[in-house]
């Protein structure tokens, strides 16, 4: 099972503006080009996706409620059959908003929240009052019907922090909690030192994400880390083992080029000039992270079938290499 | 007898064009995707799926039968056993 080939990604993950409101400690896209496909290219795109068969797009950024037209966007996706969700900071989500996006078709919206405590998240996202808002955020979506997550990237403010999410969680009714791997990109990587944990730290914290999901009802707290595989809790239900970029899912950006997912700056085509059946199907790049070779301390563990070396975002990121074990790995069984 | 629904809910697709040779029973001929819950499943998987319309278990049995040279009991215990899974997964309800 761990080699299957699907015909095209499930789902894309399509930054459509990279203006953003905020000025996060950890973004991994600041950096990149603010060109933004006009609408109408935009829309011959999305049925270029739907048509591949791919099932849902989730729409982010920058942060995409900035994008004047996302609303039409979403609605003209939705009506191609396309399920429409979308990560956002949720600072320009009220009540009104929140029900035009049901209209558009999301069912689904992540709100970006890395602490219960305010000032944390505040300080941490560069923006006074945001965590207010972000709550409030989720508030709004319930009320008019929409799925709400809570995404949180874990890095040094939160790591050990798990019950209170949960608890924030669990208070605003969110149906996901997702704990996100720190990743070493953009603003991620110029601030690694101070905000990525060591290896022994990531035991501890996925040790008791790992209980707290076990435990926790009427909450899906989600991991999404092939290491986990060390402690023995990869999700059965998925289809693919390691990571589940360029496998099931592809990352497109504001102009359209096509990287095996947003953490990793390796353009393989772009939707606007090339075919997604055959990007999908022969780029160099996606079959080099289908297929990876374990290397170092990987070679040999036990572990390695079902991690198969971790977040290659994080390997190539510290080390150039996608085939070197996740920096992240706290060990190995391998003799 | 309870009828047999696929949830409205649950995308799908065909990953493979119908061959015309026997396929093999290993082959992913499509791919069920609900939230984060997804399953892959062969041609026969495939030909039970598109028969969750609405149908009993033994109504499914008799369409089979016709088709596959293999007894009813058997046939009985893989559909419900495909069924279970679906069922576990959140893709089909009863009615």
């Amino acid at each position: 099972m761990s080699n299957i080939q699907l015909k095209a990604p499930l789902t894309i993950n399509w930054a459509i503006n990279n203006s953003c409101n905020f000025a996060c400690s950890h973004c991994y896209s600041r950096e990149d080009t603010n060109d933004e496909l006009p609408r109408d290219l935009l829309y011959s795109c999305i049925e270029k996706v739907a048509k591949a068969g791919v099932f849902s797009i989730n729409f982010g950024g920058g942060e995409p409620l900035l994008r004047p037209d996302l609303l039409d966007i979403a609605a003209f996706s939705s009506a191609l059959g396309l399920r429409v969700s979308m990560n956002s900071n949720g600072w320009l989500i009220d009540s009104e908003k929140a029900e035009a996006l049901k209209k558009a078709g999301f069912t689904k919206v992540g709100i970006s929240i890395d602490s219960h405590l305010p000032d944390v998240h505040d300080n941490f996202r560069g923006v006074a009052g945001s965590h207010v808002r972000a709550l409030a955020a989720l508030g709004y979506l319930k009320e008019a019907g929409i799925t709400t997550s809570i995404s949180t990237v874990i890095c040094r403010i939160n790591s050990s922090t798990i019950d209170d999410l949960v608890a924030m969680a669990l208070a605003h009714g969110v149906g996901q909690l997702n704990f996100h791997n720190f990743k070493c990109s953009g603003l991620g990587m110029a601030n690694k030192d101070d905000l990525d944990l060591t290896p022994e730290e990531w035991k501890v914290f996925y040790r008791d994400a790992i209980a707290a999901k076990r435990t926790v009802k009427d909450l899906d707290i989600s991991l999404d880390d092939p290491i986990i595989a060390l402690l023995d809790a990869r999700d059965a239900g998925t289809l693919v083992k390691g990571s589940v970029c360029g496998k099931l899912s592809l990352n497109i950006k504001a102009n359209g080029d096509m990287t095996p997912c947003g953490f990793i700056p390796i353009v393989i085509g772009n939707i606007v000039s090339d075919d997604l059946h055959q990007v999908w199907k022969d780029s160099v790049v996606l079959e080099k992270m289908r297929n990876k070779e374990p290397t170092g301390k990987c070679s040999g563990c036990s572990k390695y079938e079902d991690c198969l070396g971790g977040c290659t975002a994080r390997a190539l990121a510290l080390t150039g290499d996608m085939n070197s074990p996740d920096p992240h790995c706290w060990g190995s069984d391998a003799q | 007898m309870s009828r047999i629904f696929r949830n409205p809910d649950v995308l799908w697709r065909r990953e493979s064009e119908i061959s015309e040779g026997v396929p093999d029973e290993g082959d992913v001929a499509a791919i069920l995707f609900s939230g984060g819950s997804m399953l892959s499943i062969n041609e026969f998987g495939l030909e039970l799926w598109e028969l969750c319309d609405g149908r009993t278990v033994d109504e499914i049995v008799t369409t089979l039968l016709a088709e596959y040279d293999v007894t009813e009991d058997l046939l009985r215990s893989d559909i419900l056993e495909f069924m279970e899974n679906l069922s576990q997964k959140g893709f089909i309800r009863y009615e």
